[in-house]
Formats: C-alpha cells, structure tokens, sequence
C-alpha cells in the first residue's frame, strides 16, 4: 500500500486539527508572517543598496565603455581607471588561493580527522575560532609588523606581496573551521566502510571523506576569497595607494609585485575622498566613478560565487552515495 | 537540494551574462568616443604641455614615492601625470594622500621621498626627522582657501567674523544646540554678529588628524581662545570625518547647516552650498580665487611639498620630478587641480628656496 502525497496532506491536516481542535493556529500564522517580513526587509535593503550604486555606475559604463576598466588611476575622472586596482584584487585572490587554501584545509582536516581530541585539540580549535572574529585591522598591524618591516628583503616592504600574505593569514581561520565543520558532517559509516575492506585513514580521507565534504569545503574557501577582496582596513595599513600609482617601464614580474600596489576597495575608498569636479569631457565625477568601482568589485566577487556554485554541482552530483 | 542549487548558479549565470551584455554594448559607442578625444585633445592644457616644456627639460628617469596631505595629492598627481607624459613613463611617480601627519611619518622614517603637507611641518614632527637624520626642503607652491558654508537655505547667516565663529565652534560652544546660543559669547568677544539667528546648529567638519581642521583652529579660532584665556582647539561635539565630501554632504544635507571645507570641494559644488563671508576686520568678504589670490579673503593657507635631501642625493628621479614640480608647466597644475596660484613673488620665493636647498 503506498501513501500518496494528497493522503499524507490531508491526514496531517487531521492530525493538525484535532492538536488544536479545530482552531486557527493564528500566532503560528503571525510568526510565520513575521519571518517573512524580516526577509523581505533584508531583500529591500539590498535592493535599494543595489538600485543605488548600479544607477550611479551606469553613466560611467555608457560614457567610458571598457576604458574604465583598462585606464589607470588618474586625476581625471575622464581618465581614471581600475586596472591596477583589478591587478592589485587579483594578486591577493591568488595568494590567498596559493597560500591560504592547501594550509587552511590541511589544518582543518587534521583537526578533525587525524588529531586526538584532547583538551589542547579543543582549546587550539576554540582558539582558531576565535581568530576568525578578530577585527581585519589587526591583520593589518601584524602584516604591517611581519610582512611590510621584517621580511622587507622577500615582500619589497609596502607591496601586494604583503598584502597578499597578509590577506591569506586574515582568512585562513575561516577556512580552517569551514573544514572541519564539513569534514565532521561526514557520516561516521562511510568511515567505517572503508577502515572495513582494510583502507588506510590516509586512503580513506583521500577517497571518501574529502570528496564527500568538498562541496562544503568549496563553499567555505569561496567565501574566505569574497572576504579576501573585499577588505580594505588591512590594506590601508599596509599602504595601498590611493593617488597616482606607476612603475618605471620593463619590471619583471616580481620587481612589480614587490612594488608598490594598490586594490579595489583602496581604489574605492581613494576615489570617495575626491573633489567632485566633473570631467570637461564625459562630465563624470569621482563620486560616479566611485559607483562604478564598487559595480566592478561586486561583479568580481559575483563572478567567483558563481565559479563556486558551479563547482560545487559538479561535487555534489558525483557523490551518489 | 541539486535542482535548487543549480537554480541558483543559472539566476547567477543569467545575472552575470546580463552584466556582460551592459558592458558589451557600450564598447560600439568607444570608437566615436576616442575620435571625440582626439580632436578635443589639443585645447587642453595637459596636451599642450609638452611643447612647451621639452626644449628646456631633461628629465631623469627613476621611481618617485609622494605621500602626504589627501589637499595637495591632486596637484602632485597631476605634476606626476605631466612626468609620465614628458619622460615616456621613465620617471614613475606614485602619489598617495592619506593626511598630512600620517605623511610625516612615514616622510621621516625615510619611506617617501616628498612629503604633501596642507600646514608647515610640527615642532615635534621636526624632531623626529632630526632625529632619524632626514632634512628636507620647504616649497609653497600653491594657496588654498577655507571656506565657511552653509546651506543657501539658510538666508538668516551671510557673514561672519571670527569671534562669532568661536563663539559657534570654539570649545566654549561645547552643548549649543542653536545657533543664538553663541550669542552671549560673540557680544562678549566685541563681534560685530551677536545676532545669530534661533534656529538649530548642525555642525560637521573634518577632524583632528586633518590639516584642514589644524589650519581652521590656527587661523580662524587662535585670536578669540587667546583672548578668552581657552585651549586652542575647537567642541568636540560635532560630526567629523576625513573625507571632505561626507563634510559636504552634511553641510548640504541642513538648512541650518554649518561646516568648512577645502576652497575646491566648495568650488566644485558651490551651487549646493552657501559660502559664508568672512569679515577679518575689513568688511565681508566671500571666497573666490581672486579675494583668495590678492589675500582680502583672510582665511587662506599655504600648501607645501616637503623634499628629502637624502632622496635627492641618492635619486635624480626626485631632483628631475621637483623641478618639473616648479617650472612654469609644473605650477600651472595648482589651478588645474582647482587652487590658487602663487603670486608671482612667491613663487620667486620658492624657487630660491628650492635652488638653495639643491645646492
């Protein structure tokens, strides 16, 4: 005898009914619709938000075109581009990927699978979480302290180098946990399956626990990269520029790392501090250009999202298990 | 759960592609943009520049490190813009602006070779270059006006004198939440305007760390707080904030608004703002470059760049980039960025400063 769906409804709705006998569950409705108007509020906010700075940009990209993305900083907001700016969000994106992914995960999988759990496990992993609520300005002064004065000789002092190492130590907590949290979602069974048939732990982290967790772990490295970009305190620290940025002709590219940089929430924060004079020729402000930056880095991180979410279907649709 | 997520990464995609389509169908409009460009090009000054300066110019080649006053960075960044143009990218100068006393920092730790300044250098600032052995030299190089503003709403306020503006902002006002509060204090110090109208102040301005705030506390309140026997600063309740254009704002956001700000974020919005005349004891005078040029609109400052004799004598990049800086061409950069020019004497002056020092 199979239930279909249409008696399964009805015999909740019974059951329903004879709890309240008979009543309206009115505060079940009232609570349902306050949750909705709580949504709905944070939907609006970002909307509005959205609304804003896309109205602002959209001038920029009618009146400049691709120049505004090619250009580099300049007086003008005729000239004034974000390359460097995409250059300077690009480089940190590929430290923290380089650096803060295979350390991050690698921690985070140990702690869960391989470290005993003892007092100290749990005071380093109370500890790693609360790393991951330190205030990014921190960050900042350490990278400052490290990267910018102590290994100078290896970072070029005030250069991306810095900044990019800076960013993937600010992250690496949130991957970490992110990790671990997936890795420990793990049924216990798949485990045990594979110790069964006589698999090493080392066979089966490999082969079972980690393609099992990594849509998870994706979604947790996706967001430490969103948060990698989008920072701006560590980088003022650091000394991202803000006004003019340029570099004698024929560096290398590592003589151009070491030096001096800048990025996209710099480029964002540089620009809203500017005189709004419009440009003679496109009659743009700073304050448009501003909008349309902000435009680009949202587009950027919307583009890493959706590299996520792609990703992670291609995981999930081989775990058949 | 996979149909939702792969909803999600299609809503993504189609969002994304949407973006792209903007973007795509603005590259047609490019061409006939550039060609615009091209042919507008030649009036601009920018354009002109180099015929004029190539003959008499020899320009090193080298990287160029200016920090400093976030006031003065447009003028260097527009100077740098003229290097870049002149040397063929040679001479590479990065320009950043984060205040004037971050910028002595970092200028006296040895980090940047030219340091922005919107004031003259501290005592203590002094000190500490002393200390870590860097000598610099002092330019002028351009003039700046602080303008005090109002909203053109506010038609009760046209001109003030400076007790009156202590009695409003000085540390006496600290708590006045209406402008007639000022009153008692304004009558008291012999203002000619102890007549402020009842109506609410909402105050917003820079802060402390700026040269703008530095410059207003030294010009416009340093006579009335002597006179008062008070500290020379200025209440401490009111909104501040280091970008000048969340101070515009504010000033725009009230009718009965009160603020200073540089002269070119007043000039680049003057139709939103209303500048208040300043009466220094000659009548009621209102910021234009002309009162602020000939020096009848009293409250005006100097802006200067500080150069690292160290960085010059172990960089013709900087020695080349000063001169640049100074020359006819390099000057003319000051009213671009939307300052006053030096009077002609002046810049005399710091042209012999600047050979002096070289020397």
């Amino acid at each position: 005898m199979t239930v279909t769906a249409s008696v399964r409804e009805s015999s909740a709705k019974a059951v329903g009914a004879a709890i309240t006998r008979g009543k309206r569950d009115i505060a079940g409705f009232v609570f349902a619709l306050l949750l909705l108007a709580c949504l709905l509020t944070a939907l609006l906010m970002l909307t509005v938000l959205l609304w804003d700075v896309v109205a602002a940009a959209l001038p920029v990209f009618e009146k400049r075109s691709t120049g505004f993305l090619t250009n580099e900083l300049a007086s003008s907001p005729d000239k004034a581009g974000v390359s460097q700016g995409i250059w300077g969000s690009l480089m940190i994106a590929a430290f923290v990927v380089l650096l803060a992914f295979p350390i991050g995960i690698s921690a985070g999988v140990y702690l869960e699978e391989y470290a005993r759990p003892t007092r100290l496990t749990r005071f380093i992993q109370l500890n790693i979480r609360n790393l991951a609520g330190v205030p990014s300005v921190v960050y900042g002064i350490l990278g400052l302290i490290v990267f910018v004065k102590g290994f100078e000789n290896l970072t070029g002092g005030r250069s991306v180098i810095a900044a990019g190492v800076t960013l993937a130590i600010l992250v690496l907590p949130i991957i970490i946990i992110t990790t671990a949290e997936s890795v420990s979602a793990v049924p216990q069974g798949l485990r045990e399956a594979g110790f069964g048939v006589g698999a090493t732990r080392w066979e089966t982290t490999r082969d079972h626990v980690l393609p099992y967790a990594a849509p998870g772990i994706l979604t947790g490295t996706m967001l430490a990269v969103a948060r990698a970009l989008g920072e701006a305190a560590p980088l003022l620290l650091i000394g991202a520029i803000t006004g003019r940025l340029a570099a004698p002709p024929g560096q290398t590219l590592v003589e151009k790392m070491q030096g001096k940089f800048t990025a996209m929430p710099i480029v964002i924060y540089g620009w809203s501090n500017e005189v709004n004079k419009p440009g003679k020729r496109t009659g743009l402000t700073f304050e448009d250009l501003t909008s349309a930056a902000i435009v680009v880095l949202l587009g950027m991180v919307l583009l890493l999202n959706v590299a996520a979410i792609l990703l992670r279907n291609r995981f999930e649709k081989k775990r058949e298990y | 759960m996979n149909t939702k997520s792969r909803r999600l990464a299609i809503a993504g995609i189609v969002t994304f592609s949407l973006l792209a389509v903007a973007c795509g169908e603005d590259e047609g409009a490019e061409p006939a943009d550039t060609t615009a460009a091209a042919t507008d090009a030649p009036a601009t000054t920018e354009e002109m520049a180099p015929e004029t300066t190539e003959a008499g110019m020899e320009l090193a080649g080298g990287e160029v490190f200016i920090s400093g006053s976030s006031t003065v960075e447009p003028i260097s960044v527009l100077v740098g813009e003229l290097a870049d143009e002149l040397s063929g990218g040679e001479l590479a100068v990065s320009v950043e602006g984060p205040g004037t006393g971050d910028g002595f920092k970092l200028f006296c730790a040895g980090e940047s070779d030219i340091s922005d300044a919107s004031r003259k250098i501290k005592d203590s600032e002094a000190e500490t270059c002393a200390a870590a052995g860097i000598e610099y030299v002092e330019l002028e190089i351009a003039i700046d006006g602080l303008t005090v503003a109002t909203s053109p709403n506010n038609d009760a306020v046209t001109c003030l004198d400076y007790a009156a503006i202590y009695a409003l902002v000085g540390p006496e006002s600290e708590g006045f939440g209406k402008w007639s509060d000022a009153n008692e204090i304004a009558a008291a110090l012999g203002s000619a305007y102890a007549d402020l109208p009842d109506a609410d102040l909402v105050i917003t301005g820079p802060g402390p760390e700026s040269g703008t705030y530095d410059s207003f506390v030294e010009l416009v309140l340093g006579d009335s707080a002597e006179a008062r026997g008070t500290e020379e600063t200025t209440r401490s309740d009111y909104t501040q904030s280091p970008n000048d254009n969340i101070i515009v704002e504010g000033i725009e956001g009230s009718d009965t608004s009160f603020g200073w700000v540089g002269y070119a974020f007043y000039a680049a919005e003057s139709d939103k703002m209303k500048a208040i005349e300043i009466d220094g004891g000659d009548g009621c005078v209102a910021p234009t470059e002309e009162t602020i040029a000939d020096g009848s609109y009293p409250i005006s400052r100097s802006l200067y760049i500080y150069v690292s004799k160290q960085a010059m004598a172990d960089n013709p990049a900087v020695v080349s980039f000063v001169e640049l800086y100074l020359s006819d061409d390099g000057l003319a950069q000051v009213s671009e960025a939307g300052y006053v020019s030096l009077p002609a004497d002046r810049i005399e002056a710091t042209r012999a400063a600047w050979a002096a020092g070289k020397a």
